[in-house]
């Protein structure tokens, strides 16, 4: 059976988190691909609603960056 | 805040925050992989807890 | 509670003949025993309608959002800290507003004393602590005490924290009550046990949102359950898309609510929604310090920023 490979569904600043996900590709970093990123406008767009909707959907785990 | 108001029924392992500056891709790296691994900890399909479930009928 | 309708009557009509306000907003009798109604007094002739008792657990601040004119409103304790709250979220001015507080001994419980009695309840009176419930062929008196609503009986704030005016002398606040009984019993269960019990706990919930019309903090134009475009919460019976209703519901509320218990006395279905605030209220008072509406000079914690707010949950 293969590894259970997760879902995290990444909620990322533009200017912050975004950035740094941006740099770590340009830089050829390695980071695990279970990452769905949903780029943000700013942390402060960020609700309560987006969490629960994300897990609803069936998300393994949420996170939140800014 | 939210954090706690996952603690009322949810695993905490399902949220997580973070703040990284856009310089800090080290620390990006760092921080999906640790990420990774906590939520590969969790039970996957069992703990799956708020999922719409299919309608039968 | 009674004798204070009279004051209220004789104040009320003050205010109003000598134009301080333009109308009170009370109570007045409903048309079942244990459900008065909130009753909008602009005459003399209708402020004889007003009445006050152990039933006016309803909150009266729900009725003052963005509204124009002066308003004359009686106010409970947890009344007159939703009052603040509306003043300090620009709902409405101070100066708009004359308070006739109301020093509260507690409201009671409609869906308790429902559930004592197998036949209709045909009335409910009130003299002093003892309550007389009778329908037909029986009548029985009880301590009121023993009837109040939960919130009431963990209430620290009888005594409203703004007001003009008093219709009577302060009672005294409740000590040593543990008001987080309830959520600390659920916080010592494990993830499962936590999501049995809310599931259990919502289970009979219709999604009428009578809980959300009541509650004097729910006054946003579209209420996020009735988007639809992008559609947030599924609006099925589905028991994911309640709890996401409910979970949503008390977030909104987060260091706003003051456990008036508004949302539980409209429940038809009796569900104890009090736990999800209640949590976010303790969680509050720990984290901040803060219990909301009882200073108009403070902001709430989740409006204003301070580098020593709680962040362990950040990574």
């Amino acid at each position: 059976m293969p590894e259970y490979e997760p879902k995290i569904l990444s909620f990322l600043c533009n200017w912050c988190s975004y950035g740094a996900a941006d740099l770590a590709g340009v830089s050829r970093m390695e980071y695990p691909p279970n990452i769905r990123i949903i780029r943000i406008p700013c942390t402060g767009r960020m609700s309560p609603k987006f969490i629960l909707a994300g897990l609803r959907q069936g998300a393994d785990a949420v996170w939140v960056s800014g | 805040m939210k954090n706690f108001l996952e603690h009322t029924g949810i695993e905490p392992g399902r949220l997580h925050f973070s703040w990284i500056s856009s310089a800090e891709s080290t620390k990006f790296v760092d921080v999906v992989t640790k990420i990774t691994d906590e939520v590969k900890m969790l039970d996957p399909a069992n703990k799956k807890y708020v999922k719409t479930e299919p309608k039968v009928d | 509670m009674t004798e204070y309708t009279d004051k209220i009557k004789e104040i009320s009509k003050r205010v109003l003949a000598e134009g301080r306000v333009e109308m009170v907003i009370g109570f007045r009798k409903g048309s079942v025993p244990m459900m008065n109604q909130p009753h909008l007094a602009t005459s003399a002739e209708s402020v004889d309608e007003l009445v006050w008792d152990s039933n006016c657990g309803l909150n009266l601040a729900n009725y003052i959002t963005d509204k124009k004119g002066t308003i004359g409103i009686i106010a409970k304790g947890c009344d007159s800290r939703n009052i603040v709250t509306h003043v300090i979220e620009n709902k409405i001015k101070r100066d708009q507003l004359y308070i006739i507080g109301v020093p509260c001994t507690g409201m009671i419980d409609h869906h308790k004393i429902n559930a004592m009695f197998d036949s209709e309840i045909l009335t409910v009176e009130e003299s002093g602590d003892q309550i007389t419930i009778s329908g037909n062929g029986f009548s029985e008196t009880k301590d009121k005490q023993e009837l109040l609503q939960e919130n009431c009986t963990v209430c620290t704030h009888r005594n409203p924290v703004e007001y003009d005016e008093l219709a009577g002398n302060l009672v005294e606040e409740q000590k040593n009550v543990d008001q987080y009984a309830s959520v600390t019993k659920v916080e010592s269960l494990s993830a499962d046990e936590k999501w049995n019990y809310f599931e259990d706990l919502l289970s009979p919930c219709i999604r009428c949102y009578a809980c959300r019309n009541a509650c004097p903090l729910c006054y946003c134009p579209t209420c996020f359950v009735d988007e639809s475009r992008p559609q947030w919460v599924g609006k099925s019976q589905d028991p994911t898309d309640v709890k996401t209703f409910h979970l949503l519901r008390a977030y909104h509320c987060a260091g706003r609510c003051t456990d008036c218990g508004a949302c539980e006395r409209a429940c038809p279905m009796g569900i104890k929604i009090r736990e999800f605030t209640k949590k976010l209220n303790k969680d509050c008072q720990e984290l901040y310090g803060w219990e909301a509406g009882l200073s108009l000079d403070e902001r709430p914690p989740l409006d204003t920023f301070k580098t020593d707010d709680p962040d362990e949950f950040i990574k």
